[in-house]
């Protein structure tokens, strides 16, 4: 449902993001995993529209949306939960959720919200607190929650198990695995390279903006030479 | 008694601060963005407002019902200025440099345009303060020695159901909160669906709105408009601001009536030339032990309304 062909990304001097081809089929996880400034970031926000691309193509649903600006790549239903959350700390919890839903029917967001509560039950019993009084763990899951209510049919994510107790991790991949079983397909940016690829169907390694290996997760996930270069840090 | 009837006149001249300092504040709130040419906005509507009753309306419409489209057509021109303010400092850098509030330019721009209007409209009319004229100039209620004017009091709570009603808008709306996501992260809201380049000119709309507004109060309020009425207002708007907080609605609030009330208290005790070192000094003692306001935040952009 979203292919890239040839993705250039470039900030000023720095190339970001080299030539990148990457697919993801109907209701699949993909993991694009690599090292710190391996260009996973930029990829994604190429993909959400928050980053201009300077060559290649992004198509979803066999139509091309380089042109389209990110409010409209939402609602073709491509969302990205982005890296460090980046949930609204001046605005509620509820407040946050109503962003999410920015794009939606105002009339069936109501239902909508209270689904989210009902699967969060810790951020239901501090809808009307700041969302900056939350723990990292719920912050994420509010960013997540507030993905979800947008009613993506892609969601991006942009590490989200960064600065995650274990348990948390643990919770957050069967959060994605669930969420994948209800159709939503899901693109994963990790460095826990290991839990990303054990959850994707198929992966891609990026090193300095370009792809390096890609295939069936579990191929990556055995492969002697990627376990040192990236694996070997677990 | 004349220290009732003194708080009651400080409370009036507080009205018109109030309008004008939420207008500052929301534009720094949101934008990041310090707008210069708020007090021609004001300005504009006074001198638009009394050009239009001055050269006459069509229809009859002049005295003694003129004031009312006259003022109207002030306000249209406060906002279509503000609106070409926006058109040509903020999103003119922002295309050309990506965040337009990381330069100095947009700033030194806005403090352009109000020249421009302010010397437009002295070329058109002079320099002159004309009367505006209303049938309810005299409009008072006596309570012993106590005057109250009914149009300045009309004024004051016009001033603040519009800001409450502001407040409101940016609290439960979703126009407001995307204002406010548009405030703490640009970025952000863009990934939520908001169209930051359609939310910033509903700034400058609202900008214009407040100032025209303002402008017309004093208008009706003080029977007299002049080239020069934005400059005073703009210095006393921006303290006000400060004094209660930067991006506070509420703040704009507290701060345009303390300056309000220090202003006339100040005036009466010392004279008219002490009222903007009175002004100007308590905001500077103020900062010491609030540096932040009344009701400010520590960071600029994150939540204020």
């Amino acid at each position: 449902m979203l292919k890239l062909e040839n993705v250039d990304v470039r900030y000023g001097p720095v190339h970001a993001v080299k030539s990148v081809s990457l697919e993801v089929d109907e209701a699949q996880i993909v993991a694009v995993v690599g090292a710190n400034g391996a260009g996973k970031s930029s990829l994604l926000r190429a993909v959400a529209g928050a980053e201009k691309i300077n060559s290649g193509n992004i198509s979803f649903d066999g139509r091309p949306v380089n042109r389209l600006a990110a409010p409209e790549r939402v609602k073709q239903g491509i969302t990205l939960v982005p890296e460090g959350r980046q949930i609204f700390v001046s605005m509620t919890v509820e407040e946050n959720l109503l962003m999410g839903a920015y794009t939606q029917d105002q009339v069936q967001i109501r239902s909508g919200i209270e689904a989210i509560f009902d699967r969060f039950p810790n951020l239901a019993s501090r809808r009307h607190s700041l969302a900056s009084v939350l723990s990292g763990g719920e912050q994420q899951m509010l960013a997540i929650g507030r993905a979800m209510i947008a009613r993506p049919r892609l969601m991006m994510l942009d590490e989200p198990s960064l600065g995650l107790s274990p348990i948390l991790v643990n919770q957050l991949f069967e959060l994605i695995l669930e969420l994948n079983r209800q159709g939503i397909s899901i693109l994963l940016v990790e460095q826990n390279t290991k839990m990303a690829l054990q959850a994707a169907e198929r992966g891609y390694v990026l090193e300095l903006g370009a792809v390096r290996m890609e295939g069936k997760a579990s191929d990556l996930a055995a492969d002697k030479s990627l376990a040192e270069a990236y694996l070997g840090d677990e | 008694m004349v220290f009732t009837q003194q708080l009651v006149n400080g409370l009036m001249l507080g009205s018109i601060y109030i309008s004008v300092a939420v207008a500052f504040t929301l534009t720094i709130g949101i934008l990041n963005f310090l707008n210069f040419t708020i007090p021609a906005l004001y300005m504009l509507a006074g001198m638009v407002g009394w050009s239009v009753s001055y050269y006459g309306l069509p229809f009859g419409l002049s005295e003694p019902l003129g004031w009312a489209p006259s003022l109207l057509v002030g306000i249209t021109c406060s906002v279509l200025a503000s609106l070409l303010v926006e058109r040509f400092t903020y999103r003119y850098f922002k295309i050309k440099h990506g965040d337009s509030t990381e330069h100095a330019i947009p700033l030194v721009s806005s403090l352009g345009f109000l020249l421009i209007f302010e010397y437009a409209i002295l070329g058109a009319h002079g320099s002159e303060t004309r009367g505006f004229h209303t049938p309810f100039t005299d409009l008072n209620w006596r309570f012993a020695d106590l005057v109250i004017s009914i149009p300045q009091v009309t004024s004051l709570i016009l001033s603040l159901c519009i800001v409450v009603g502001l407040s409101f808008m940016l609290k439960k709306t979703r126009i407001g909160r995307a204002l406010r996501a548009t405030a703490e992260s640009p970025d952000t809201a863009t990934l939520m669906g908001v169209e930051v380049r359609k939310i910033v000119p509903i700034v400058f709309v609202l900008t214009g709105l407040l100032c025209g507004l303002a402008g017309s109060i004093f208008a009706v309020n003080y029977s007299e408009v002049s080239p020069y009425m934005g400059d005073h207002v703009g210095t006393k708007a921006i303290a006000a601001m400060v004094i209660g907080g930067l991006g506070s609605v509420w703040g704009a609030i507290a701060g345009g009536l303390i300056v309000g009330i220090s202003e006339t208290f100040s005036i009466h005790f010392f004279g008219a030339s002490s009222a903007q070192i009175t002004v100007w000094g308590l905001l500077l003692v103020l900062l010491i032990f609030r540096p932040n306001g009344l009701f400010g935040h520590n960071a600029i952009g994150k939540g204020k309304f």
